[in-house]
C-alpha cells in the first residue's frame, strides 16, 4: 500500500520542474552473440531517423506508439542509473527482443548497454553507465 | 461555463486522450492489453457519457494500476497530469456538497497554473536558461528531438536563445492570464501552440491532448473568480 502511495503521490502533488536541468541523456545500445565468450558488436537501439516530414509529425500527434515506448525506455534507463532494478532491465530487454526475435538465430543472446551522452564544456563526452549480462534472446514475451 | 459543463467536456477530452493512448498498447503484450482494452472501453463510454462518475473510479483505478506495471509512470508528466485530472473529477463527482466539488474542481485549476509558472521559476533560476545553454543542450544531445536533422537547430544559439526566453516568460505570466477571460483564452492558445510545437519536435504528443483535457477546469475557474471579484 505505502509503495503505492508513493507511486501516486507525484500525480496528485507534482512538482512540475520539467527540463529544470539537463541531465546526461542515455542510449540503448544491444549486441547480439553466439556465446558468452563472443565479443560485442554495439548497435543502438532505435536510432532516430535522419529527417520527418511536418505530415508525419501530425499523423504522430494522433498515433505515436514506437516514439511514446522509446520515451518510456529513457525512462528505464535513467531508473536503472538512479536506482537499478530488475523491473527496467526486464523491460527494456523485454522491447529490445520484441523487435529482434523474427530476424534471429532462437540460439542467441542478447545484452544491452546505457550510453550516457553530456557536455563537459564544448565537448559531449559518452560513458557507458551500466551493461547487462547475456540472456537468452527468445522468450516469453507476456512474462 | 458553469461546473457541471466544464466537468463534461474535460471528460471528454480526457476520453479522446486515453483512446489514443490505450489504442497503442492493444497490439502489444498480453499484460499490457489487460490494462489497456479495458481503459480504452471505458474511455469510449466516457466520452458518451455512459455513468461518469462510475467510468471515472474505473479510469482512476486503472491508472493506479498502470503505475504499479510501469513502477512509475509510462510518460512522464503526461501520465501524472490524467491521474491529476482523474482524481479532481472523481472527487467532483461524488463529494456531497457543491463547494467541497467546486474546491477538487479548482484544486486541477490551481495545478494547471502552477504547471506552467514551476516550469518557468526552475528555469529561470537557472544561468544555462537563461543563456540560452539548456535548449542547445536539448537539441544537441538529449534524446527529445524526434529526428537528427532537428539537432542542427544546436547550431543556432540565437534563435534557441530566444525561444528559451521566450517559453520562460510565458510560462512565468501565465498565472496573470487569469485577470481576464479574453487574457485567459490567448494564453490557452499561445500554451496549445506550445504543446504542438513540443509534439512535433520532441514527439510529447500525449501531453498535448492531456494539457488541454484541464482547459475546462482554468476556463470555469477564472469565470468563477472573476465572477466572484
Amino acid at each position: 500500500m505505502w509503495k503505492i502511495i508513493k507511486l501516486l503521490l507525484p500525480a496528485l502533488i507534482p512538482s512540475w520542474n520539467f527540463f529544470d536541468v539537463i541531465v546526461p541523456s542515455p542510449r540503448i545500445q544491444f549486441s547480439i552473440i553466439k556465446s558468452i565468450n563472443d565479443a560485442s558488436d554495439w548497435q543502438e537501439f532505435r536510432p532516430r531517423p535522419g529527417h520527418i516530414s511536418f505530415l508525419t509529425m501530425l499523423r504522430r500527434m494522433l498515433w505515436n506508439p514506437t516514439w511514446n515506448e522509446s520515451l518510456f525506455l529513457v525512462s528505464c534507463a535513467e531508473r536503472l542509473l538512479e536506482n537499478p532494478t530488475a523491473h527496467s532491465e526486464k523491460e527494456i530487454f523485454k522491447r529490445i527482443k520484441a523487435e529482434l526475435v523474427a530476424d534471429n538465430d532462437k540460439e542467441a543472446l542478447l545484452k544491452f548497454r546505457l550510453l550516457f551522452i553530456h557536455r563537459e564544456g564544448d565537448e559531449l563526452k559518452e560513458k557507458v553507465e551500466y551493461e547487462s549480462q547475456p540472456q537468452a534472446i527468445v522468450e516469453d514475451m507476456n512474462k | 461555463m458553469n461546473i457541471e459543463f466544464a466537468i463534461r467536456v474535460t471528460e471528454i477530452l480526457i476520453g479522446f486522450a486515453f483512446v489514443l493512448q490505450s489504442a497503442e498498447h492493444i497490439k502489444r503484450f498480453r499484460n499490457e492489453q489487460l490494462i489497456f482494452i479495458p481503459r480504452l472501453l471505458l474511455s469510449i463510454l466516457l466520452i458518451f457519457g455512459f455513468q461518469t462518475q462510475w467510468v471515472i473510479a474505473a479510469l482512476f483505478i486503472l491508472g493506479v494500476a498502470m503505475l504499479v506495471r510501469f513502477q512509475g509512470p509510462y510518460n512522464g508528466g503526461a501520465d501524472r497530469m490524467s491521474l491529476l485530472i482523474l482524481s479532481c473529477l472523481c472527487l467532483a463527482h461524488f463529494l456531497p456538497v457543491l463547494q467541497w466539488r467546486e474546491l477538487a474542481f479548482g484544486y486541477l485549476a490551481i495545478q494547471f497554473i502552477l504547471s506552467y509558472f514551476i516550469s518557468g521559476w526552475v528555469k529561470v533560476i537557472n544561468p544555462e536558461w537563461r543563456n540560452g545553454q539548456a535548449l542547445v543542450d536539448v537539441f544537441n544531445f538529449s534524446a527529445y528531438p524526434v529526428s537528427e536533422s532537428l539537432r542542427g537547430l544546436a547550431d543556432s544559439p540565437r534563435l534557441l536563445l530566444f525561444m528559451s526566453w521566450s517559453v520562460i516568460i510565458f510560462e512565468l505570466v501565465f498565472p496573470l492570464s487569469m485577470l481576464s477571460s479574453i487574457t485567459m483564452t490567448i494564453a490557452l492558445v499561445i500554451a496549445a501552440s506550445f504543446h504542438f510545437a513540443n509534439a512535433c519536435l520532441f514527439g510529447l504528443n500525449r501531453f498535448f491532448w492531456i494539457w488541454i483535457a484541464a482547459y475546462p477546469s482554468i476556463l470555469w475557474f477564472q469565470q468563477r473568480v472573476f465572477d466572484t471579484i
